[in-house]
């Protein structure tokens, strides 16, 4: 497998289409828009100009905001951990009453994130959300918007976030050998010890990793400022978007864009290098499943079970209330005081039968469907291509597709609105900016990364004698491709369309840039409704909206990880060789098998 | 030393052990042997305090454990996958339960380099990390760190059983060799009949929970005390009555036709015995020879059992399959139990069974 010559890659026909359509789209998409954001940054006019950094640390504004982003990376890395490493432990490690029902609470962050979220701890906590009222009539005195600022946005983005600990953290932990845990315990240490000096090291590589996301997460972050944030507390990317909404000070948004790609382009580099250098390998080819720990100590045990609920009921009340109040009247959203009377399903015909309600919704659907489709139908065959041929070409090609996962989506978006705004030759000529195309174009970009690693996982899983008694009988590439491997991959496939269409359903990052003015996604309706613009039928529209991208993520999430876990959760046996070894033996392999294999893996699906 | 009585665990409504009493001796090596599930290691886990007996006390040096935490019974423990931490070095794992003890870390440092010596790990060794060890370095890293803490007893789960078949030959003896040294009562758990035989003072052979016999190799060997343990340990060939008959009719013995009876491989011979002795011919054919070059392995039929017996490969001439000839037996080696209750039938019970014959 190793290194196929060029030459010989190159004489294939299949290889050569599939080439120079990648190349294109990586020329027009991935590096001129980027190489653009650079060149207004510095060179304005064709010739260097530090003008724009001038403006840059001239603006206290400016300034202000890049230091809010700091904080608030800093931050967030502290207390996701905090709130992240508590939720891992007591769902999985620590023995608690009731921790399925706790799980279930702390998984919400998994139906819905970003902007939804952001709003919906608006609409309950902000100044007119419903808690506030309820607490204003105890207590008239209390400042109704006490719930705004670096104080809110720091919370919401840390509950927002955990979803990698639940992810990362919580499988990491799964494969600590419990021989180890029974070792220390028989040598003497407690159950404190264990955690600090066994358990916690060996989570060290992942928690290094989830650090630098969340530290990520909280450096680009927009719609929870935006939301919450008020006036006092900007950060980078909120001001990126403002300042490339005037002409006039657009260097400036591309400098801010840059500066915050290099930091994250730092952070990941960081990251490659500490997954290079820390992993801990299990010595032990037999492991032990982890078994649920007591808490000796009552009072540690009363106090651990006692945050554990807190945490879980600030997890779930947004959701209760969300879902709650998606079938109440206006009244009942202005007061916060529900009664059985003023429930009804007003709400849901509205948004479902009115065009008004109705359309945000479709816009959605539609681009994130086509986005989804597209991605993954174009990168089978690149990462078939990726997966066979091995060679300099090829890591190249790979690298640069990567370039949307190292660059925030802000500094991506730029790019487009820069390079696209004039006829370009790269797409024959045509003007981008402003269309319906160019939020397709981005929806796509933003979504390779991830399918295409998940792709090429799923190929590679794919018994490679299968595809060489194929060769034997006489099938050629594409035949082989057609009949042999797709029908193997296509369920990873489905399963990566799926979670592609999730993420994008409630996209708002990216939109906020790019949407056409008449043609609104989801996410950009949700947020002028958190601005008041459409009053109280907006926020119940805006419930209502939440209540069914819960529904629709939730059967997402089940239909790829729900049933497969299950199969999964059973102890597992050694001896009996895996599911896909046993499918090759037989001609036509039971479709299921490929799928179990690339999903066991998936990262990142639901990482917002 | 070690003592367990009347112990009884249960998982739920499945009982693993219904009623278990082991009496181990000090400075020992004890085995507890038997097939996967047969409750060996739950025994041994019991034992180290990892699961709670539902009955029955655990004793260890005259002192009931029974309801004592692992770390304070004295019980040094060395894993199936030796469990060592992947994010410590090889003197932080040795090292551990000392800190954890709150020693003082002179006096640390001075142990771990000690034990460290003794079990033949080296300085340069210590500073490495636990991944970058062999299989073998692994193991004595293992039992350093159950050593370091001078238990009264050290427990070893199958601590070879996931090492290639040379590596396992190799540490068979080096574990052998460090248990006399350090001269510690060892309780081993292994499946391995071979393992088992060639290590242990005394053996306890397992089976669906309950002890089937207590004894030395030999003894078990020898003198299986039930049809089990006769077929756990060792290769032997299923006797027919006509040929347990034959063998009374040829030597006078009164072996019981309605037992049933087996015959170690090693104990049936094609040529007869040089000192003549107890030995009786019974006339056969051989069905196969199966060439291993330090032996053959031959079947033969005689009187509708198929003896299975081995023929040195010394240079003779050997029967060919298809040949008749003669198998040579002792009556004595006739191994023989209750068709029923499976336990070794004494001279007594033979002679009743005999007489009780129409």
């Amino acid at each position: 497998m190793s290194g196929t010559p060029v030459r010989a890659m190159v004489r294939s026909p299949f290889v050569l289409v599939v080439g120079v359509i990648l190349t294109w789209f990586i020329a027009a998409f991935l590096v001129w828009p980027n190489i653009n954001v650079l060149i207004a940054t510095f060179f304005p006019d064709g010739s260097f100009s530090g003008r724009a950094a001038e403006k840059l640390f001239s603006s206290q504004r400016a300034m202000k905001a890049l230091g809010n982003s700091f904080l608030l990376a800093v931050a967030l890395s502290i207390t996701v951990n905090a709130v992240g490493i508590f939720i891992v432990l007591v769902t999985y490690y620590f023995r608690i009453r009731g921790s399925r029902v706790l799980f279930l609470g702390y998984a919400t962050t998994f139906i819905y994130g970003g902007i939804v979220l952001a709003a919906g701890y608006k609409f309950i906590y902000g100044d007119k959300g419903i808690v506030t009222s309820l607490l204003l009539q105890v207590f008239p005195s209390m400042d109704p918007a006490w719930f705004s600022g670096f104080f809110a946005v720091l919370v919401v983005m840390t509950f927002a976030t955990t979803t990698n600990h639940m992810l990362f953290v919580a499988n990491a932990l799964k494969g600590v050998d419990y021989q180890t845990i029974e070792a220390a315990k028989n040598l003497g240490a407690s159950t404190w010890t264990i955690l600090r000096r066994i358990v916690l090291p060996m989570l060290k590589p992942t928690l290094f990793a989830v650090t630098i996301l969340s530290f990520l997460t909280g450096l680009g972050a927009l719609s929870a400022p935006q939301v919450l944030g008020g006036r006092e507390f900007q950060t980078i990317t909120p001001m990126i978007l403002t300042f490339t909404n005037s002409p006039t000070s657009r260097d400036l948004a591309a400098l801010l864009a840059v500066i915050l790609g290099l930091a994250t382009m730092v952070m990941l580099a960081v990251m490659a290098r500490l997954e290079k250098g820390g992993t801990y390998f299990s010595v032990s080819k037999v492991s032990s499943e982890l078994q649920k720990q007591d808490i000796t100590n009552p009072v540690a045990n009363v106090a651990v079970h006692a945050v554990a609920y807190l945490l879980f009921a600030v997890y779930t009340l947004p959701v209760v209330l969300i879902v709650l109040y998606s079938f109440a009247d206006g009244a009942a959203i202005q007061t916060g005081q529900l009664s059985p009377g003023s429930l009804t399903l007003d709400n849901y015909v509205r948004v479902l039968t009115q065009p008004a309600g109705l359309r945000p919704f479709v816009v959605s659907v539609v681009y994130s469907a086509l986005a989804a489709v597209i991605a993954v139908g174009g990168l089978l065959f690149v990462a078939r291509l990726l997966q066979k041929y091995r060679n300099w070409v090829a890591s190249v090609f790979e690298y640069l597709l990567h370039i949307p996962w190292i660059l925030p989506s802000a500094l991506l978006a730029l790019g487009l609105i820069i390079s696209y705004d004039h006829p370009n030759p790269l797409v024959g000529g045509a003007v981008l900016t402003g269309t319906t195309v160019i939020l397709l174009i981005a929806f796509v970009t933003v979504k390779i990364p991830f399918t295409l690693r998940m792709l090429k996982a799923s190929f590679a899983s794919v018994n490679s004698s299968l595809e060489e008694a194929a060769a034997i009988m006489g099938a050629k590439t594409l035949y082989v491709f057609r009949r042999i491997l797709l029908p193997l991959v296509l369920p990873a496939a489905a399963a990566i369309t799926a979670l592609n269409f999730n993420s994008l359903l409630d996209d708002y990052d990216t939109a906020i840039f790019l949407a056409h003015p008449l043609v609104q996604p989801l996410g950009l309706v949700i947020k002028a409704n958190t601005d008041g613009a459409e009053g109280t039928e907006g926020v119940a529209n805006t419930f209502v909206y939440t209540v069914l991208l819960m529904v629709i993520t939730g059967v997402t999430m089940y239909l790829v990880y729900g049933r497969s876990g299950k199969r999964r959760s059973r102890k597992r046996l050694p001896e009996v060789p895996p599911a896909s070894s046993i499918g090759a033996a037989d001609v036509p392999p039971a479709g299921g098998t490929a799928a179990s294999g690339a999903d066991s893996k998936v990262p990142a699906a639901p990482v917002r | 030393m070690i003592r367990l009585d009347s112990i009884k665990v249960s998982f739920g409504d499945f009982t693993a052990i219904p009623h278990l009493d082991l009496h181990v001796r000090p400075g020992e090596f004890f085995t507890l042997l038997g097939p996967s599930g047969c409750g060996k290691t739950t025994a041994l886990r019991t034992l180290a305090g990892f699961i709670q007996p539902a009955g029955g006390t655990v004793t260890v040096d005259g002192k009931d454990v029974t309801r004592l935490p692992s770390d304070k019974r004295q019980v040094g423990m060395v894993f199936q996958n030796y469990a060592l931490f992947p994010s410590m070095s090889v003197w932080e794992n040795i090292a551990f339960g000392l800190r954890v003890r709150k020693e003082k870390s002179a006096d640390s440092d001075r142990m771990v380099r000690d034990i460290a010596h003794r079990v033949e790990l080296s300085d340069e060794q210590l500073a490495k990390n636990v991944a970058e060890l062999s299989g073998g370095q692994q193991q004595r890293v293992a039992v350093a760190r159950a050593l370091v803490l001078r238990p009264k007893i050290l427990l070893l789960d199958e601590p070879l059983s996931n090492l290639d078949a040379k590596l396992r030959h190799q540490l068979r003896q080096q574990l052998k060799d460090l248990q006399s040294e350090f001269g510690i009562t060892t309780v081993y758990v292994t499946h391995d009949q071979d393992e088992a035989l060639a290590m242990s003072d005394r053996v306890a052979v397992f089976n669906k929970g309950v002890v089937e016999q207590v004894g030395t190799p030999q003894e078990i060997y020898d003198h299986a005390a039930t049809e089990f343990v006769c077929n756990f340990i060792g290769d032997s060939s299923t006797l027919t009555p006509e040929f347990v008959a034959q063998v009374n009719a040829a030597s006078g013995a009164q072996l019981s036709t309605r037992a049933s009876s087996y015959l170690r491989v090693e104990k049936a011979s094609l040529d007869a015995p040089a000192g003549g002795g107890a030995a009786v011919g019974l006339p056969g054919k051989v069905l196969s020879r199966t060439y291993h070059g330090l032996h053959s392995r031959y079947v033969v039929r005689s009187h509708g059992a198929d003896i299975r017996l081995l023929v040195r490969e010394d240079g003779g001439a050997h029967p060919e399959p298809g040949t008749e000839t003669t198998v040579y037996v002792r009556p004595d080696h006739i191994l023989q139990y209750h068709s029923e209750t499976g336990a070794a039938l004494q001279e007594q019970d033979r002679q009743d069974q005999a007489v009780a014959l129409p």
